[in-house]
């Protein structure tokens, strides 16, 4: 397809068929008719929203930010570690990973979006937003310059898509860098959005804008797996099992530092009983979010099977890879429930109430219901891709 | 994209809208041009407790938008309250009376209709002319009975002076007629504390920082006496307190016995006070010496270690200018009358009477009265509810004993209507289900208020009156000390189609009039005699059987009147424009933060000029079979079964009885009523936070959520009163909480015939 | 006219009347609902032991409100620039530019932020400045109407003002002061 200069390769057998056209093999049928279910959700929980406003979320004074922030965070990081792992071939040039780039740096754009159709059902007025960021600016606000960045970001990494499809990689490779680098810094705003809290001891600090990284790239890993697994049908050729060995390999390192951090964290968090801070850290412990979300699915269980398979058994990383996604999933939650665990008044303001403890929250069937939307969406722009364009590496 | 809520302010402007399109065509064009906004603060004087606070109402385009405090007022001392603060939402509550309703469906049930104030007047006409010519023109077997304080004069005037009856009942039967009768008898004049005044205060269970009374609670928060304060619940007044003496519920005569003893005892009291002014010094002496109201007796009743029963009494004694609170508050138990009496002379033993920091006589200022011709009626006959009370108030009676004369028939005649003015008799008293079945027995029940109560669902006719906000009232002294004058001033037009009370009943007494005049010329000699003499006209002018003399004039037109008379213009604009007056309010002088001294410290009247003496021993008491001195008696020992509580009541700093509870306002403070129970007697019987809980009392028993804490002695029950409204039509105060006056027992004493609230024992069971 | 105004309180004399929180209520036109509120009273502590032998020593009643960071922290979390402080010194926000992305409730330390549902924006306390300080009164409705008069408001620029005196006269604290927000609400000792 051209548009002017612009010549958008499109597969010629694109089409609303060919879209519709895929094997209907259970496991497809079920993610079709999955998908379709959260897109409808979507759709409910937007309108539930418009309704009912912030009435319809489990928000709080105490607790102003719930899942959707949490979603949010997610598809970024998703992104952010979709760029990454796309980078290393057409950036950094490992010849291995090339086969990957395309497909990783689409990801990373429908990630993106689709975290931004989550956010703008929390932000109460999304349009407002747009205009002032740009306006009056809010240059110390972390979440300005995230904000800022991820959209500069957004618009390099089409570039970078645009040239990747047109086999143009010397400046593919330029756009990808700088992509990258404003993805990097988006991301380790997004980190100091938290970092910056310096009424809530858990996250104040350098902790959250170097770990956003770390992870961002666990995530891109997992998330390779995944739609390499997608992509192959599990039946994977030499070349790809190559890169998915290579990618495990440094997955388990990242996981390897990913536990040091964590322990770190919370051993000095609990250490010396700092009040607003150990015992925050040692409430999380106690939670399952936290031990079997967090710790079990999205460290533990995917590093031991690396480990145990000695990176061998790729098919099985797939799987493990989902689990890790899950477990990914909890620490984007964790992340921003736990930094408003604590109330940050401790007293009573009503007789007949006993002093706060730690603040409840669970999402609403509206949040919940944006949540999956979210995911549906970004299902969907994804198989629309594939069916679009030629994501894997051309000879 | 948020959803908006319904706020006061739209509301405020829907509900304004909606009156104008209902009330009269003028204030709908006086509304129409109010583009431009002027705002004018006009004085006014609170009405939601019985202080009567002042304050300045901001008014924008006929609609009151704030109400703030008015720094003139000596009483109230430059502030208002969290309900003073509320109360511009008493007057834009939707679920107001907004129009004369007659009842269709049965009593309580809340089915009436709409009709317009002629209607309603001809229907209570009607009746009252058929009951009185039944009663043969008995004038009594109609009651009446109000709960304000503000124009309580003016209706006594319509229904006593004009229309005839005896049988006036007013809340002080329910709240504190002993502590004023008590200060009278042994005293001689009621008189006012001098709290600001005083260096060593104590109060028994009057709990003044959650039941504000002014100017008491603010000079006690300005003020650095040392408090002391005797409860059996930890309340805010106690938090506050220098000394807070936890004590058994009830023992506070104990304790007051034992400050007596300790006081003779050890000749702590003043000397050449008692020897000048009190009457039977020698009897109690030997009454407190020969009872032994030893301190260590007093620990065994009160459970207030003896030590500091001697402590707190050389301390007292020993400071200049000591106050024994004497209470403003429910009356608690049959020792009540005493038990006052014996605060007072304490605070006399301590020579605190006609001096700085004691019970002073003070300066009020009296208001001229304004002369009516009171009609005069052989047949009526006198009031019955004071039979078998030794002193008890002539002007406001006994309700208890009212009430259960006409229940059990044995009242001399039958009473067969009531007119209920700004009363709550639904709730306000012990046993609800007595009052119920009181008011089920009456031919005719007519209800003046603001506000769908309980009582009001019981009446045939509602008469909807105006809020405080929306008339001017009869000018009011206040104070002794420093004594002021005040004015509630009408801040805006009535709303729907409700009426001043005077209004009412000038409306009513028109009606009235001619045809109960009829009916007495039918049965009273005296006056046919004089018709026959004068001629019916006359005899009718003359006989001052026009209950509409008090209204041919204006409030504002005879407050105006009088003030001028008596006063002088000057005075009259002061009130008019500042709504207060006192001679020094052009130089008062702020002392800090906006606080204010009113009168200069010499000029107040800390002593006056006066022959009293106190009186030890009540003569007519002894006669009477009670004790003519306080007296400790083992029955008033509390003592309870393992398993029961003894129940008390008071209020929460957001409400003022049931008055507050449908406020939106102050709702979000106090939703409903918890109830406090000791928190290891809670942890024994299992019961924690938030547990539903029911409380059977002997008479009936009630639902209600638990709130377990270590403020509240064991085997004791508080919750607050105001909560558990029956009415359907109080959409904010329906069926939140429970209801105290549902379960405690109607028991009354007998010196003054009042309620005596806490004499209830109760079981609790876990739901 | 320009002010540094700031508020004082006396705070053990406070006796949770709520009376403050009332007026505050009305005068402002806040959202009812018990957790919309500009002000609201901390009650801190508990009584503790058996009751005949209660300690009360523990209770305070603290007036909390927005403290008027001079270095504030709502202010720099806010993206869009909504949030200034204005020639009186007042932490005011821009109402056209606020987006609701909550940040600033977030960064606030002192929980005293809420969402404002009838004009979809965060509100705070800012004592009174678009209802009374904008008709020229100078009093806050809180100040005013408070029984315990326990509130000084006024300018700290001004030597003479009461609150500068009694700020002179008198050891006082801010709440939070490792956190570096410079509050200008004061506690009296
Ligand atoms: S104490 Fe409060 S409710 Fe009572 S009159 Fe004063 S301001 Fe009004
Ligand atoms: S207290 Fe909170 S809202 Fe107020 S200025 Fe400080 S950070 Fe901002
Ligand atoms: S008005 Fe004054 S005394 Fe009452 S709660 Fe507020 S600060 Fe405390």
């Amino acid at each position: 397809m051209k548009i002017g200069p612009i010549n958008i390769p499109l597969k010629e057998d694109f089409s609303l068929k060919s879209i519709l056209g895929f094997e209907k093999t259970p496991m497809n049928m079920l993610v079709a008719v999955l998908t379709l279910a959260f897109l409808a959700m979507f759709v409910v929980g937007v309108a539930t929203y418009l309704m009912h406003g912030h009435h319809a979320y489990n928000v709080t004074r105490e607790h102003p930010w719930g899942l959707l922030i949490a979603v949010y965070i997610f598809f970024v990081v998703s992104s952010t570690g979709f760029c990454i792992v796309g980078s290393l071939g057409d950036v950094f040039g490992f010849k291995d990973y090339m086969m990957i780039s395309k497909r990783a740096i689409f990801g990373s754009i429908v990630t993106i979006l689709a975290g931004f159709a989550v956010i703008a059902f929390e932000i109460g007025h999304p349009v407002t937003m747009l205009i002032y960021n740009v306006l009056s600016p809010g240059l110390t606000s972390a979440i300005w310059w995230m904000g800022t960045l991820y959209g500069i970001y957004l618009t390099f990494m089409i570039v970078e898509f645009y040239f990747l499809l047109n086999n143009n990689m010397q400046k593919a490779r330029i756009f990808g860098l700088i992509g990258l680098l404003v993805g990097l810094a988006a991301h380790s705003n997004l980190g100091g959005v938290f970092g910056f809290l310096n009424a809530r001891t858990i996250s104040n600090g350098v902790f959250y804008p170097t770990y956003f990284i770390l992870t961002a790239f666990i995530t891109g890993i997992y998330l390779s797996f995944i739609i390499m697994g997608f992509r192959y049908k599990m039946n994977f050729d030499e070349k790809t099992k190559a890169l998915l060995v290579g990618l495990a390999k440094i997955q388990t390192l990242l996981i390897a530092i990913l536990m040091f951090f964590e322990t770190w964290k919370m051993l000095t968090a609990v250490y010396g009983g700092m009040p607003n801070r150990a015992e925050v850290a040692e409430h999380i412990m106690h939670s399952g979010a936290f031990m079997y979300g967090e710790v079990l699915m999205g460290m533990l269980i995917p590093f031991t099977v690396m480990l145990l398979t000695k990176w061998r058994s790729v098919t099985t990383y797939v799987w493990t890879s989902v689990i890790g996604m899950v477990g990914i999933f909890f620490m984007r939650y964790d992340l921003v429930h736990d930094t408003q665990l604590k109330p940050l008044q401790m007293m009573k303001t009503h007789e007949y109430q006993l002093p706060p403890s730690w603040v409840e929250y669970f999402p609403s069937a509206t949040e919940i219901m944006i949540s999956l939307g979210g995911l549906g969406l970004c299902v969907l722009l994804y198989y629309v891709g594939t069916r679009a364009f030629n994501l894997d590496e051309e000879h | 994209m948020k959803k908006i809520e319904t706020s006061r302010r739209r509301f405020l402007q829907g509900s304004v809208a909606l009156c104008v399109y209902a009330t009269s065509s003028f204030s709908f064009t006086s509304k129409q041009n109010s583009s431009i906004t002027t705002i004018e603060n006009i004085p006014y004087l609170c009405n939601m407790c019985r202080n009567k606070c002042a304050g300045f109402a901001r008014v924008q385009n006929n609609t009151i938008t704030k109400l703030n405090p008015n720094k003139y007022f000596p009483k109230s001392r430059n502030m208002l309250c969290p309900k003073g603060n509320a109360g511009i939402q008493a007057i834009y509550d939707k679920d107001r009376l907004k129009y004369p309703l007659i009842r269709i469906g049965n009593r309580g049930d809340g089915r009436y209709k709409r009709v317009t104030w002629d209607e309603a007047y001809e229907y209570i006409k009607d009746k009252l002319v058929t009951i009185i010519d039944e009663e043969k023109d008995n004038r009594s077997t109609i009651a009446y009975c109000n709960g304000e304080g503000f124009n309580k004069d003016e209706y006594i005037k319509f229904f006593g002076s004009k229309l005839g009856s005896a049988n006036f009942l007013d809340e002080g039967s329910i709240c504190l007629n002993t502590k004023l009768g008590a200060t009278q008898l042994t005293i001689g004049d009621i008189g006012e504390m001098d709290v600001a005044g005083s260096d060593y205060l104590i109060i028994s269970g009057a709990n003044r920082y959650e039941s504000l009374i002014t100017p008491d609670s603010i000079d006690m928060i300005h003020s650095k006496q040392k408090l002391v304060v005797l409860d059996p619940r930890c309340t805010v007044t106690a938090l506050k307190a220098d000394e807070y003496l936890p004590l058994n519920p009830g023992t506070d005569l104990a304790f007051c016995l034992s400050m007596i003893y300790i006081a003779i005892k050890e000749k702590l009291y003043n000397e050449t006070y008692v020897k000048e002014y009190f009457k039977d010094f020698d009897k109690l002496q030997k009454h407190i010496l020969k009872n032994n109201y030893t301190a260590s007796w007093a620990e065994s009743k009160t459970h207030i270690p003896a030590k500091k029963i001697e402590q707190i009494s050389r301390e007292f004694f020993g400071a200049k200018n000591p106050l024994y609170y004497l209470g403003r508050r429910s009356v608690w138990a049959q020792n009540d009358f005493q038990l006052r009496r014996a605060m007072v002379l304490i605070n006399a033993l301590a020579g605190s009477v006609n001096r700085k920091g004691g019970i002073i006589f003070g300066k009020p200022f009296v208001l001229k009265q304004e002369q009516i011709n009171e009609a005069f009626y052989n047949n009526s006959q006198g009031r019955f509810d004071l039979d078998g009370i030794v002193y008890g108030s002539q002007k406001g009676g006994s309700w208890l004993n009212f009430r259960e004369k006409v229940l059990t028939k044995k009242a001399p005649y039958p009473v067969r209507a009531m007119f209920i003015r700004k009363h709550n008799i639904m709730q306000n008293m012990p046993n609800i289900a007595k009052t119920k079945e009181m008011l089920n027995g009456m031919d005719l029940v007519v209800v003046l208020d603001t506000m769908p109560s309980d009582t009001a669902m019981m009446a045939d006719v509602i008469l909807p009156e105006c809020t405080y906000l929306e008339r001017e009232d009869m000018v009011v002294s206040f104070n002794r000390l420093e004594p002021s004058l005040a004015l509630r001033n009408k801040v805006v037009e009535p709303l729907y189609e409700s009426r001043s009370m005077q209004d009412i009943l000038h409306g009513l007494g028109r009606k009235l009039s001619k045809p109960l005049f009829a009916v007495s010329a039918k049965y009273d000699e005296d006056l046919q005699e004089s018709i026959e003499e004068l001629g019916a006209k006359n005899a009718f002018k003359e006989g001052g059987y026009d209950f509409t003399e008090l209204y041919q004039n204006s409030i504002e037109q005879r407050n105006k009147k009088l003030i001028v008379s008596q006063f002088g213009l000057d005075v009259y604009t002061s009130l008019k424009t500042k709504g207060v007056w006192h001679p020094y309010i052009g130089k008062q002088k702020e002392l800090y933060n906006d606080y204010y001294e009113y009168y200069p410290k010499e000029k107040r009247f800390y002593t006056v000029d006066r022959k009293y003496r106190v009186n030890c021993y009540l003569g007519k008491l002894e006669k009477s079979g009670f004790d003519p001195m306080p007296t400790w008696h083992s029955h008033y020992d509390f003592k309870l079964s393992e398993d029961s509580f003894r129940l008390i009541t008071g209020r929460y700093i957001t409400s003022t009885q049931t008055a507050t509870t449908n406020n939106i306002m102050l709702k979000e403070f106090q939703e409903k009523n918890h109830l406090w129970i000791n928190d290891r007697v809670a942890k024994k019987l299992d019961i924690k936070e938030g547990d539903t809980l029911v409380i059977n009392s002997p008479i009936e028993s009630v639902v209600i959520q638990a709130y377990p804490t270590n403020k509240i002695a064991p085997q004791v029950l508080w919750f607050a009163h105001g909560f558990g409204t029956e009415s359907e039509e109080l959409t904010n105060a329906y069926g939140k909480g429970a209801s105290d006056n549902m379960i405690i027992e109607d028991k009354f004493e007998k010196i003054y015939g009042c309620a005596t609230m806490h004499e209830t024992n109760v079981t609790i069971r876990k739901l | 006219m320009m002010a540094n105004y700031a508020m004082a309180f006396d705070y053990k004399l406070c006796i949770n009347c709520h009376a403050c929180e009332v007026a505050c209520k009305e005068e402002n036109g806040i959202d009812l609902g018990a957790k919309n509120h500009r002000l609201w009273i901390d009650e801190d502590g508990e009584t503790e032991g058996d009751f005949w032998n209660l300690a009360r020593d523990k209770i305070t009643f603290i007036q909390m409100q927005c403290q008027e960071c001079q270095d504030a922290p709502c202010l720099k979390a806010c993206p869009n620039g909504a949030i200034y402080i204005d020639d009186n010194g007042i932490v005011r926000l821009y109402k056209e530019k606020c987006d609701l992305t909550l940040a600033c409730m977030k960064a606030c330390p002192y929980d005293a932020r809420y969402i404002d549902e009838k004009n979809a924006i965060t509100d705070k306390c800012i004592f009174c400045a678009d209802t009374r300080l904008a008709r020229g009164e100078t009093t806050t409705a809180c100040q005013i109407t408070c029984p315990a008069k326990l509130r000084y408001f006024g300018d700290l620029d001004d030597e003479e003002s009461e609150i500068s005196k009694i700020l002179r006269e008198r050891k006082h604290f801010t709440l939070k002061p490792e956190l570096g927000t410079k509050p200008k609400l004061f506690y009296l000792e």
